[in-house]
């Protein structure tokens, strides 16, 4: 299926973009019905009801929801003005809760707020109540950074806030966003639209190999038949996510929550936009050099695997990540990010859950999308905006603080806990994966538990 | 008359015209192109494959004006190759290989250095096969992904008489994966064996 000038060009004003679908409309056309279930509205923002758990290749998997969508923003008025906004936006939030279950096929709606917005509007507040980080002994929320594989380019952005919005259904988010921003009107302005979508490993040739061809993207032929993403192997491995709760500012105890635990049941959002070139992929690297590079150097794979087990027991340390560099001058995506994103001990969460050894930490929301590099955006020039589909990734990921995501980040350029660095050269060959990714935006947010959802703190 | 004339503009590696004349006429390797194709089949001892349609704009004459190189190992396998580059980095890049006696995969050496340490390592140079497809009798297979001089090319690969032969495209700009593929099965289609005597 080859699209339509119509269906890849989608201009003009932020209300107009967040009530199209443009080449997005073909990923209902082209997958099956969804059959996610469940209802559920948790304390936590993050969390998102009644997700499918099913086997893929004998390892059981997360079915991620169907349709993404990123709205950023900043924020409009003067201070005085903010409670009243706050009201308007719980309002509107209250409502949509209201009309949809809090699960794949309702509508899940994350809303985060970057250091912009408590620096500008909740300066005091902020200063006491954003939670610190005891380990790296600095707030919880920091500014972004550059990662050594990250170009100079790398733009680190100053949004106000992001709504993520998550559904099976196109058009539930579709409402929601337009009902949101409608109301918001003189107090949010819209600073770009990032849409995009994943694999439900439905059978087939699959949705991101489908989309990629129809958008005639280069390299889109040479996706494997039924993969969840681009890049050719499921990454919702159950073992690969962390459980529910385990990235709650207050789980693992690794924020103190100040005086009044305002932040209580939020967490830490990092959002990034990442090209992927699948040309470069797929002709330059043959399947086991894929596996090295995506997994762990020499792991046994059969050929065409799509889904690789991760469970806790075979997490990677520090020293094999560092056995491997030696070894082949070669580390694997995974395993150089097991040290950082996987517990090294048990752990007894605040909950009074028991998280073992090797279990993951962080819980990933990202989704491929063919945006260049946005679906919109209120400054094209600053963001380069790029006409025609790229493939890309749209990264979103919750972690408990910003320094546990850079210390994630950091172990995937070979920058190791502790501070060893492996000498690899920026987006290096033997950082197979690196190589192929360009990061072309980042920023960190907090997430605030629900109850405090709207414009935190601005009723204090 | 008509049908004549096709093949003689063939040569010329115009992309439009020759391919019906292809289809209508049983191919034989273009006159001016056969004496070097046939030199090199008598220099390795083996039959090789003499194209008769290349993408616009090469030709297959081995020493012609798109000729980049022929190269005879001691062990008899031969690489010919033909280029058109405009600068910064377009490419229409056709290999055609021949290994014979010998019909297991070659393995390509790859070193990198890391941090002044050079890791050496081996590996098939055609990998990542994507099935097999008939082109008259020939039954090739399909790589795509290659290394060595056929670095980010797909490739065709396909044994006859205990010998390994090889076609492989590049795949760069202006062309895409597609065509590239439509252009390395127009070329299988048209190849023509030439034995050493």
């Amino acid at each position: 299926m080859k699209l339509t000038r119509k269906e890849l060009i989608v201009g003009g004003a932020a209300g107009a973009a967040l009530g199209a679908a443009g080449i997005y409309e073909l990923v209902d056309r082209l997958a099956d019905s969804p059959s996610h279930f469940g209802e559920g509205r948790e304390p936590e923002q993050h969390l998102l009801d009644g997700m499918r758990i099913e086997e893929s290749e004998g390892v059981e998997i997360v079915i991620p929801t169907r349709h993404h969508q990123m709205v950023t923003a900043k924020v409009q008025g003067s201070p005085g003005s903010l409670r009243d906004a706050q009201a308007a936006l719980a309002e509107v939030l209250q409502k949509l809760d209201d009309a949809y279950p809090g699960t794949p096929d309702g509508l899940a709606i994350t809303v985060a707020w970057g250091l912009p917005y408590f620096r500008d509007h909740v300066p005091a507040s902020a200063r006491k109540h954003l939670p610190f980080d005891r380990r790296a002994e600095k707030s919880a929320l920091l500014d972004a950074m550059r990662f050594p594989s990250d170009p100079h380019e790398t733009l680190l952005e100053d949004n106000d806030a992001a709504f993520l919005f998550r559904s099976d259904h196109q058009d539930h988010i579709q409402k929601a966003a337009t009902e949101i921003f409608d109301r918001m009107k003189g107090v949010l302005a819209i600073t770009s639209i990032r849409k995009g979508f994943a694999g439900q490993l439905d059978g087939g040739p699959g949705l991101p190999k489908e989309m990629a061809t129809a958008a005639g993207v280069p390299g889109a032929e040479l996706i494997p038949d039924g993969s969840e993403l681009f890049l050719g192997f499921t990454s919702t491995q159950r073992h690969a996510l962390g459980p529910p709760r385990i990235v709650n500012f207050e789980t693992l105890g690794l924020v103190d929550l100040g005086p009044r635990s305002y932040f209580h049941g939020g967490t830490h959002m990092h959002l990034s936009h990442v090209f992927e070139d699948l040309e470069a992929w797929y002709l330059n690297f043959d399947f086991r050099e894929r596996v090295n590079t995506t997994f762990k150097p020499r792991m046994p794979v059969k050929e065409g695997t799509q889904t690789v087990p991760q469970p806790p027991e075979r997490a990677a340390s520090t020293s094999e990540v560092e056995r491997d560099f030696d070894r082949f001058g070669a580390i694997g995506h995974s395993s150089s990010l097991q040290p950082a994103s996987r517990l090294q001990h048990d752990v007894r969460g605040s909950d009074g859950t028991l998280y073992t050894k090797g279990t993951a930490i962080p819980q990933r929301a990202d989704f491929n999308t063919l945006d260049n590099p946005f679906f919109w955006s209120a400054t094209p020039e600053r963001d380069r905006m790029a006409d025609g589909p790229a493939a890309g990734l749209h990264f979103v990921v919750f972690n408990p603080s910003s320094d546990d995501f850079h210390r994630n980040r950091l172990a995937m350029d070979g920058v190791m806990p502790g501070g060893a660095k492996l000498p690899f050269g920026p987006r290096d060959r033997g950082q197979g994966f690196n190589s192929i990714l360009q990061t072309t935006h980042r920023q960190n947010f907090l997430v605030p538990p629900r109850r405090h959802r709207a414009f935190p703190l601005a009723e204090l | 008359m008509v049908a004549l004339a096709f093949v003689g503009s063939a040569c010329s590696g115009d992309n439009s015209k020759p391919a019906a004349a292809a289809q209508q006429k049983a191919a034989s390797c273009p006159k001016d192109w056969k004496p070097a194709w046939q030199r090199l089949a008598v220099r390795t001892g083996a039959p090789v494959y003499c194209p008769t349609w290349m993408p616009n704009p090469l030709d297959g004459e081995i020493g012609g004006q798109w000729d980049n190189g022929v190269s005879v190992e001691k062990n008899k396998s031969w690489l010919v190759s033909f280029l058109w580059h405009e600068p910064p980095s377009q490419d229409v890049h056709v290999n055609f290989r021949g290994f014979p006696g010998d019909t297991k995969i070659p393995r390509c050496e790859d070193i990198e250095v890391v941090a002044g340490k050079a890791h050496k390592t081996y590996s098939p140079c055609f990998s990542d096969p994507r099935g097999t497809r008939r082109f008259g009798p020939i039954t090739a297979t399909l790589y795509t992904v290659n290394r060595g001089v056929d670095q980010w090319h797909i490739l065709y690969a396909w044994r006859a008489g205990g010998n390994l032969y090889a076609v492989s495209e590049h795949v760069a700009a202006p062309l895409t994966f597609q065509q590239v593929r439509s252009n390395l099965d127009r070329v299988m289609r048209g190849l023509v064996r030439l034995t050493p005597a």
